[in-house]
């Protein structure tokens, strides 16, 4: 055991501060003395502090994955590093570990750093689209098309298909369509089914997000 | 002469890509054309029944690839119009007996002489359909106007888009306007709107095409029927010329003039 792992408890859970050394050999170490206070750390939410390393969503998820198997969950990653940063708000990492933050209601500004795509074609039957940032897509998405994104997703178009909004992320994403008539619609973990007779509703702009609980579409009004 | 090379195809099976097939192929060798019929569908051979030509067949599409026989040898000469053939499929094999290569080197040898290729594509995604999308110059897409014709319709739209063969062109089959006007059917509107892609003609549901598969003769080759007519003027379209949709309606009774003169 180093000194190369700073393991800190704060009112914000676990701080871990990675120090200098190759990567793959500070997670094994990490893994280890995880292991050694196992029931200590159970349950446990961590944020991990990796200085200017420049690290992949790949290697963040592998760190998130073997974080998992001792039973804790990586929550944040605060980096010098542009690129790790991004990479963390990929997976949907909060990237600053800042004073005592509400779980239940995370800040949106996170979602700004996120990646986005726009896509100027429309998504037919059989169709997937899987991006972990935001998706634009410029077109319809037809009945049996499928999106899944980590991030929002804007339909500049008819929206018929099935979206997934915030996967992994959680219930804050939001979808919107020029015609918002999915076949289900998924924001994090909540679904609906729009209402039967959906098909012969007039065609506006509308806005879809969780508010208590349940997915409500309202009107768009920019 | 350069033939253009089209591809007759559906995803959902049974909404009448080999009728389509049959009788665009002799609409246009009515027209003069010279065209030449594909059979794609192995192992479930049919255009040679509704052509009427079964009982000539010798050799087929996997005899040629396999070089069992010529090319011409294959091809089934239609005796009631002037230049139209047909090259069925091998009936006793299934379709993993054909590449798409094996496709395009046979339509390759077809181009230099005929007009049109038009072939028949099996339903479904997988090794038929691209066997028979792989030479195509121009797709057709048949549907009925039915959701879970539509959808399959869809779907295949984006394959051929993925395969960079597009724009496709759309057929709505067996339209029945009688159903359309009660609400009970999806009009060709609504068809479009989901679709999204030219229209290249529409056929309404005709009990005088289930005799004349039967029969073994393609219904553009008699007059009076307004399916056969739909058939004929898609061939028009696909010759270039610009031709207006049929209109459905009945003509009207003296009665309802009356009644329309009457009521404003």
């Amino acid at each position: 055991m180093t000194d190369r792992i700073i393991i800190k408890g704060t009112s914000n859970g676990l701080i871990i501060t990675m120090g200098p050394g190759e990567w793959q050999g500070l997670i094994e170490d990490l893994s280890a003395q995880l292991g050694a206070k196992a029931s200590f750390f159970k349950g446990g939410r961590v944020a991990l502090r990796v200085g200017a390393r420049q690290l992949t969503p790949a290697q963040l998820t592998a760190v998130g994955e073997t974080l998992n198997s001792h039973n804790v969950s990586l929550w944040a990653v605060e980096s010098e590093d542009a690129g790790t940063r991004q990479a963390a708000a990929l997976l949907s990492l909060e990237t600053d570990i800042g004073p005592a933050k509400s779980k239940v209601n995370p800040p949106r500004v996170a979602r700004s750093n996120i990646d986005s795509i726009v896509t100027r074609r429309t998504l037919r039957s059989g169709q997937i689209l899987r991006h972990s940032g935001n998706v634009v897509i410029i077109g319809d998405v037809n009945p049996g098309a499928e999106i899944q994104a980590g991030g929002d997703v804007i339909v500049w178009g008819r929206l018929r298909g099935s979206v997934h909004a915030g996967v992994k992320t959680g219930s804050e994403a939001i979808v919107c369509a020029l015609q918002l008539s999915p076949m289900q619609l998924r924001i994090g973990d909540v679904i609906t089914l729009p209402p039967p007779d959906d098909a012969q509703r007039e065609m506006i702009p509308e806005i879809a997000s969780v508010q208590n609980g349940q997915i409500i579409a309202e009107p768009w009004r920019g | 002469m350069s033939a253009t090379v089209i591809t007759i195809t559906s995803g959902k099976g049974g909404v009448g890509k080999t009728t389509t097939t049959a009788n665009l192929s002799a609409a246009l060798a009515a027209c003069g054309k010279k065209v030449v019929a594909i059979d794609a569908d192995i192992g479930l051979r049919n255009l040679d029944v509704v052509m009427g030509l079964e009982n000539r067949i010798v050799y087929d599409l996997v005899n040629v690839v396999e070089g069992t026989c010529r090319l011409r040898q294959a091809m089934i000469k239609d005796k009631r119009v002037d230049e139209l053939y047909l090259i069925p499929a091998a009936q006793s094999r299934d379709k993993s007996a054909l590449k798409p290569e094996d496709m395009v080197a046979v339509v390759d040898q077809l181009r230099d002489e005929f007009d049109f290729v038009i072939i028949d594509s099996p339903a479904g995604i997988e090794q038929g359909f691209k066997n028979a999308v792989a030479p195509a110059d121009r797709v057709l897409i048949v549907t009925t106007p039915e959701v879970s014709a539509v959808r399959d319709a869809d779907r295949i739209i984006g394959l051929i888009e993925a395969e960079e063969k597009g724009p496709a062109d759309l057929i709505v089959n067996r339209l029945r306007l009688d159903m359309v006007k009660r609400g009970d059917m999806l009009t060709t509107d609504d068809v479009i709107d989901v679709l999204a892609i030219n229209l290249i003609g529409i056929v309404p549901d005709d009990e005088k095409i289930i005799v004349s598969t039967n029969q073994g003769r393609p219904l553009v080759m008699e007059n009076g029927s307004m399916a056969g007519q739909a058939f004929r003027n898609i061939g028009l379209r696909l010759m270039g010329q610009n031709v207006p949709f049929m209109s459905f309606e009945q003509p009207d009774t003296f009665m309802k003039r009356l009644s329309k003169f009457l009521m404003g």
